[in-house]
């Protein structure tokens, strides 16, 4: 499970215009154990380990910025919208609770 | 015959005293130990109504202005998909601020919540979620005004999504 956390697959419409109002589409690769669950094998504990911290830089700028907990599904998939009023790189910074920090960014570059 | 007859009768006494001591100690001696394993697994409980004050501080929600598309039935806890949409306006002078998610019966029911901003031209937002069992799914959006609205909606759940 521990294979691929700090992946992201960002999906952007296919065309858009300046100013348009365009959907963000976020894939992030992550457990999200709650702290809840147990080994079935061994009746241990599976200490809790999550993304708690989401930020979005759109042009240098926080856009937006969200704060996750234990019940956000295993491999979280978002949905935010945007305004593409400028050709700009987007940012996305993501947090889990052992300090590991991730970032992708892709451009918005609308027609 | 009358020496086997006692015998029986008082092997019968001896017989029904036990089982009945059995049942009488059974369920009291399961029970408690059914409770101490679920206290030693189960975290603790907090209530929706405890969290609201917590975090709107016993403000008036508004319930309107906001849409919660959620399936009817979830089969599966782990993933149950939500869609929050809303009316409210996303003008600099006048936008949504923060949006709160909240499932009534999870063990911790604040689920998460995001800061928005002018910048994302839309008050909406989607994302999977877990649930522990069927419960009350809560949506409430904090404008920069200080206004809170919200919508809840009943999903059911087949299986539950915390791993318990």
């Amino acid at each position: 499970m521990a294979k691929g956390i700090g992946k992201i697959k960002i999906r952007l419409p296919r065309r858009y215009h300046k100013g348009d109002v365009i959907p963000v589409k976020a894939l992030i690769t992550h457990p999200m154990e709650t702290g809840f669950r147990k080994n079935k094998k061994t009746g241990k504990r599976i200490p809790a380990y999550y993304i708690n911290d989401v930020s979005v830089y759109y042009g240098g700028e926080l856009i937006t910025h969200m704060e996750w907990t234990i019940a956000v599904s295993a491999n979280p998939f978002m949905t935010f919208y945007l305004k593409a009023d400028k050709a700009a790189p987007l940012k996305i910074v993501w947090k889990d609770i052992k300090g590991k920090q991730f970032e992708k960014t892709v451009q918005i570059k609308p027609q | 015959m009358k020496e086997l007859k006692r015998i029986s009768r008082r092997q019968f006494l001896l017989m029904t005293g036990l089982a009945a001591g059995a049942i009488i100690a059974s369920p009291s001696v399961d029970g408690l130990f059914k409770s101490s394993v679920a206290e030693a697994a189960k975290p603790e409980k907090e209530d929706i109504r405890d969290v609201l004050k917590k975090f709107f501080d016993g403000r008036k929600i508004n319930y309107s202005r906001v849409k919660l598309k959620t399936p009817i039935i979830a089969e599966n806890g782990a993933v149950v998909p939500i869609t929050i949409k809303s009316d409210l306006p996303m003008q600099k002078d006048h936008y949504v601020k923060k949006i709160y998610i909240f499932v009534d019966k999870n063990f911790h029911p604040f689920t998460a919540s995001a800061e928005l901003t002018p910048a994302n031209g839309k008050a909406a937002l989607s994302l999977r979620i877990k649930m522990r069992k069927t419960s009350n799914v809560r949506v409430i959006m904090e404008t920069n005004k200080g206004e809170l609205y919200g919508a809840k909606k009943m999903v059911k759940v087949t299986i539950g999504g915390c791993g318990g």
